[in-house]
């Protein structure tokens, strides 16, 4: 078709999704909306297939796609102008319980609500241990009937859910959302005809396709390998994956995962696609359109019954930030290994990003008397992995959702009845390596003007005892999380204040490492969460020893790693030893030589 | 002739075939389209620590750093739990 008329199409069809994520963020309530960016708001083509992709968590790309198809076959000829589908069945399409995907005729989108009716508050409820307590559960049903809203159908959902109001306004937030876009796209085909519309849109998943293969095509055929752990409540899980690349086409492969498990981190299927495709879309596709046509050349195998293709009733609430996010990252090491294996791509490559999430929910009665749920948003306050060109970004978010952010201090303090005692880079996080991983953070908060004397929280976190984030070509893993109640039991010597505290050596307590369960913050406790950096990239030894003396200076390395790890050595003063240091890494390599051979 | 297959890998063409190599000094570790990681000095450190003061938590897992024979340039790590198999990425073409 005409290049200019397809180009305009096709940038306003980017425009349509901006303006419907515009109005999503303007009509809902809720910080993990406006503040954290945890939405998708996508269009897809008449048969389900995806047309495009739009940021915000991408997961939901591939998994929205197979909801726009099972509402497909569910309502086949119910469907009519001004209707909005509901679903959130895990089995059927969505990540988890608490992603609800609204399907209209016209347009699709899903984002995170506040609660699901879960065992536990906040839709992520580690304590179930099946799909049965992990709250309302749909394949499909219709909340808006021709334009008007099926107020039964609301008040059911209503009332199951421990916020209704929040929720509420989540719903209507989607609904404000399909119908912007939808009016958008009826302006687009008014203005050009359906067929010249349908034309383009067909030619854009075409030329996805085409310009995906001739990426594939420039880089060398392998396999690479990856692996990720996860550990919950003294068990182990992993995820493995082989990648190879044959020509135009990759293939993930699964197989070698753990079986399901008991606790709630699985993922079914769809949710292992959209954990691939994550990564995939902004590593392989930056400059492609991410629709139906990228989709196309990849294959993904993975057995079912196992942790990343989980048979009913596995539970999966916990699934975005356990066996997903471990699916996303273990793509995204295979991809970079990949990328840094091709001359012409070698500059794309990165480490693994921010490799573990962290869902604490906190909830409880607030300082104004209501009842508060809510995410701690820092979660989406991610690390950046190491290029092979610079260091990974402090603090730089994560691939999955390239917009995603974390709320002021401000705004968590005016939700919750808490008080942030610090929030800043944690030092040694960053994975080591010539170009060093971004930093992580870490946080300490404490009850404050909470009318019940605290609030408790949610957590699951797993990554305690394992790095997440690889590194490459020789640089270390990026720091494990870790979760830390502070008690002060109110009694004794115990009974101190921690408002003061800078660091978790200075709080007074007793500290009990946690990471899975539903615990309170109550009286003068504390809740300590420190989390991963990004992944290194290349030889530590090889570092610029400047750069390592700028990291030591900013307390972003301690002058013990710098020394230990990087072969740094700096005088008192903080002021690199360049002779020391070439000495020193001099006997590091030789100590290397003296190993014995991997076989 | 050589060309790059990893960050400090190369497959190096020579009259007894195409080798992985070393980047840094040549070494040639293993047949290209194979496995090279066996050929390779392995290093094993505990996780707990290994990073500074941040990784305080990985107990049980560790770090494997593949060294080059020739001339000790650290060539590729993985973390693994002791017995796992080692991640092998092969380049085929």
């Amino acid at each position: 078709m005409d290049p200019i008329t397809f180009s305009i199409i096709r940038h306003r069809l980017f425009r349509v999704v901006d303006e419907a994520v515009i109005t999503l963020k303007h009509v809902s309530g809720s910080a993990i909306t406006n503040e954290g960016h945890d939405l998708m708001v996508s269009l897809y083509r008449a048969d389900g297939s995806l047309l495009m992709g739009g940021v915000g968590f991408l997961h939901h790309l591939t998994s929205a796609a197979e909801a726009c198809k099972a509402i497909i076959r569910r309502f086949k000829g119910q469907i009519n102008e001004g209707d909005v589908y509901l679903l959130n069945d895990p089995y059927t399409a969505a990540l988890h319980t608490s992603d609800i995907y609204l399907v209209a005729p016209i347009h699709h989108e899903g984002r995170l609500v506040y609660d699901i009716g879960a065992m536990n508050p906040g839709g992520f409820s580690p304590d179930s241990q099946d799909i049965y307590t992990e709250g309302i559960s749909s394949p499909g049903l219709k909340l808006v009937d021709r334009g008007e809203l099926r107020q039964d159908v609301l008040d059911t959902l209503l009332n199951m859910v421990r916020n209704p109001e929040m929720v509420t306004l989540d719903i209507r937030s989607m609904i404000a959302c399909n119908n912007v876009a939808a009016d958008r796209m009826l302006a687009l085909i008014r203005k050009y005809g359906h067929p010249t519309v349908d034309e383009a849109c067909a030619t854009l998943i075409e030329q996805s396709e085409t310009l995906l293969r001739a990426r594939l095509a420039e880089l060398p055929d392998g396999q690479w390998q990856s692996r990720q752990y996860m550990d919950v409540k003294g068990e182990t899980a992993k995820v493995c994956l082989t990648m190879t690349k044959k020509g135009d086409t990759l293939t993930f492969d699964f197989t070698g995962s753990s079986p399901q498990s008991r606790y709630a981190l699985n993922c079914t299927r769809w949710a292992s696609l959209g954990g691939l495709f994550a990564p995939l879309f902004p590593l392989l596709c930056y400059d492609i359109t991410w629709n139906e046509g990228v989709i196309r050349p990849i294959t993904m195998i993975a057995p079912e019954g196992s942790i990343v293709n989980c048979t009913r009733p596995a539970p999966v609430s916990v699934a975005t930030v356990g066996a997903i996010q471990s699916v996303n990252n273990a793509a995204c090491a295979t991809i970079g290994k990949m990328l840094a294996a091709s001359e012409k791509y070698r500059k794309e490559a990165t480490t693994v990003w921010h490799a573990n999430h962290f869902a604490i929910f906190m909830f409880g009665r607030n300082q104004r008397g209501g009842q508060s749920i809510g995410i701690l948003t820092e979660t989406f306050a991610g690390a950046g992995g190491a290029r092979t060109f610079a260091d990974g970004v402090d603090v730089g978010g994560e691939i999955p959702n390239p917009i995603s952010r974390m709320a002021n201090v401000e705004t968590m303090e005016s939700i919750f009845p808490l008080r942030y005692l610090f929030r800043r880079r944690l030092t040694d996080s960053g994975g080591p390596g010539r170009y060093r991983g971004g930093l992580g953070m870490e946080i300490a908060i404490t009850p404050h003007d909470a009318p019940d004397g605290g609030l408790h929280y949610v957590v699951s976190g797993k990554g305690a005892k394992y790095s997440m984030s690889e590194g490459l070509g020789g640089g270390y893993p990026g720091a494990p999380n870790r979760y830390v109640w502070v008690h002060n039991d109110e009694t004794g010597e115990r009974n101190a204040d921690p408002s003061f505290a800078l660091s978790l050596e200075d709080m007074p307590g007793r500290t009990e490492d946690i990471s899975w369960g539903v615990f309170p913050l109550m009286g003068k406790d504390a809740l300590y969460v420190a989390w991963n950096g990004g992944g290194g990239f290349g030889d530590p030894l090889e570092r610029d020893p400047e750069q390592v003396q700028v990291d030591v200076e900013s307390r972003f390395v301690t002058r013990e790693a710098a020394r230990s790890v990087y072969g740094v050595v700096t005088d008192a003063g903080g002021i690199v030893d360049l002779a020391a240091t070439k000495r020193l890494r001099a006997e590091m390599r030789g100590a290397r030589m003296e190993r014995r051979a991997a076989e | 002739m050589s060309r790059p297959i990893a960050a400090n890998l190369e497959i190096r063409s020579t009259g007894k075939g195409d080798h992985i190599a070393c980047r840094s000094c040549g070494h040639a570790l293993a047949p290209a389209g194979q496995p090279w990681k066996r050929h390779a000095i392995l290093r094993e450190l505990s996780m707990n620590g290994a990073g500074g003061k941040a990784y305080t938590g990985a107990r049980e897992a560790i770090l494997r750093q593949f060294g080059c024979p020739g001339c000790g340039a650290l060539l590729d790590s993985e973390m693994a739990l002791p017995g796992e198999p080692f991640l092998d990425d092969i380049v085929r073409a």
